[in-house]
């Protein structure tokens, strides 16, 4: 018999080449049913604007969050989106109070239970928020409103509460990589949340690598 | 012609994205439930990790929410809705609707009136996001048998390496909120006193909250520190972006 891993990898593969279809569908199902086919050159011209930005940060998301998200919640994760904002810190937390590892079978189940979990949550609030609780939702989400910047704060607020814990168990490897991030930020203040991720985790690595061969870490 | 963004068929279209989406996530978490049973993690742990789960992405999800309503104007409500319900990210969403409108020399501030700048906008939104489909079903085993085979050589230095590539992550995002900087014309995207004090409120919350579940053993509320520490992050920017005088709390350093 497979083992697990083996099993959650041949289950993954098929629903994210459904997936793959399930979203070509949407704009080629809405151009057959109106007869209505977008200019070839335009697209072609919006999507080489967007392929830099998009295609290069998916080489790094899949590089990075991989070996982070578990098998299962890599390929949850990745066709259900929001990583970064939310499915990964959401497995990070739920493994730490857990209490196991990533890369063993109870993370690969818990980090997969995290993530589905979040993914139903999300899915739903999105649905209820457009078609239940539209006409109020400008009171919560407008930029006038009071609750507006709690919304622009929830990145700080996120990796705040996560970074708490972890730099309390590890806060001999934690200066390096902030630091490091804060002095690339203070040349480069408008890089890339993507590219300054994956510098700040090369960091940590090399230093934490340092650390350990000197038996500091 | 009928409104072809809010029309029946796009909503039948959106109802699809979001059965499969939740059909997928039904069935990794029947398969990792399990599992976990047959390995011996208890129901009760994996039912704590199914509500702690659910608490976190809460606001996270309202943010999410509100990107879909930014997008709105320009795209109507169900297009940023499929978006940001599969591969979407609240990052990417804007700027690409953004990048493929520019194309046709519109912009989101603008109402897309013509079904085929609406339907060129789809196309470039779903090309540009659909990379990562690609490439998890061709490397991620191999990608995770080297980590694995890693790990399994030494547990000690495998556990420090996790650790470490999760602070760098964390890193990168508390550096953000320290010295980034936002868009030129939106207030309280970048760093400045409501991020610095939303992520030292939230860190101080958690420090709060996790030693005083160990000192009183409260073993089931540690998986609501981290979500309720966060929302008290939110609450605190909140208030003080009432109570404090605009030009201080809204203060960005780096614009």
């Amino acid at each position: 018999m497979k083992s697990y891993f083996d099993r959650v990898h041949v289950w993954g593969r098929i629903w994210t080449v459904s997936a793959l279809c399930v979203i070509i569908c949407v704009p080629l199902l809405f151009c057959i049913h109106y007869n209505s086919w977008p200019p070839f050159s335009g697209v072609i011209k919006g999507i080489l604007a967007v392929i830099p930005l998009y295609w290069a940060s998916a080489v790094v998301e899949v590089l990075s969050y991989a070996p982070l998200l578990g098998a299962g919640g890599t390929y949850l994760s990745f066709v259900t989106g929001n990583i970064t904002n939310l499915k990964l810190p959401c497995s990070i937390a739920a493994m730490d109070s857990a209490e196991v590892r990533p890369n063993t079978e109870e993370g690969e189940v818990i980090t997969t239970i995290a993530v589905a979990t979040s993914s139903i949550v999300t899915t739903v609030i999105i649905a209820l928020g457009v078609l239940v609780f539209r006409p109020f939702l400008h009171f919560v989400t407008d930029d006038s409103s009071v609750f507006a910047p709690a919304f622009q704060q929830v990145l700080p607020a996120i990796f705040g509460a996560i970074g708490a814990s972890y730099f309390m168990k590890h806060w001999k490897i934690s200066f390096v990589p902030i630091i490091i991030g804060v002095l690339v930020l203070v040349f480069v203040p408008t890089l890339q949340i993507g590219i300054l991720i994956l510098i700040t985790i090369v960091a940590s690595l090399v230093g934490a690598q340092i650390m350990y061969k000197k038996g500091i870490a | 012609m009928e409104n072809f963004k809010e029309g029946a068929f796009i909503y039948i279209l959106a109802s699809g994205v979001v059965l499969f989406v939740i059909v997928q996530s039904l069935f990794f978490l029947i398969k990792s439930w399990k599992h976990g049973k047959e390995i011996g993690l208890t129901s009760k742990k994996m039912t704590e990790t199914v509500t702690a789960s659910a608490v976190f992405t809460i606001a996270p999800a309202i943010s999410i929410v509100a990107t879909v309503i930014a997008l709105t104007k320009a795209l109507g409500i169900v297009l940023p809705w499929i978006r940001l319900s599969v591969i979407g990210n609240i990052a990417y969403e804007t700027t690409a609707a953004e990048a493929a409108l520019e194309a046709f020399g519109k912009t989101t501030a603008q109402t897309v009136t013509d079904i085929k700048d609406f339907s060129a906008v789809m196309w470039v939104m779903t090309v540009g996001s659909m990379l990562p489909l690609i490439l998890v079903p061709i490397f991620l085993k191999k990608i995770q048998s080297k980590v694995g085979s890693a790990t399994a050589k030494n547990a000690k230095w495998a556990d420090t390496m996790a650790a470490a590539a999760f602070i760098g992550l964390i890193a990168a995002f508390i550096a953000k909120a320290i010295a980034g900087s936002g868009k030129e014309d939106i207030r309280g995207d970048g760093a400045g006193v409501l991020s610095v004090v939303t992520l030292l409120t939230s860190i101080i919350f958690m420090l709060i909250l996790e030693t005083l579940c160990k000192k009183f053993k409260l073993k089931w509320f540690e998986p609501f520190a981290m979500p309720l520490s966060m929302i008290c992050g939110m609450c605190v920017a909140v208030i003080l972006a009432e109570a404090l005088p605009p030009d201080i709390a809204f203060l960005e350093w780096r614009g």
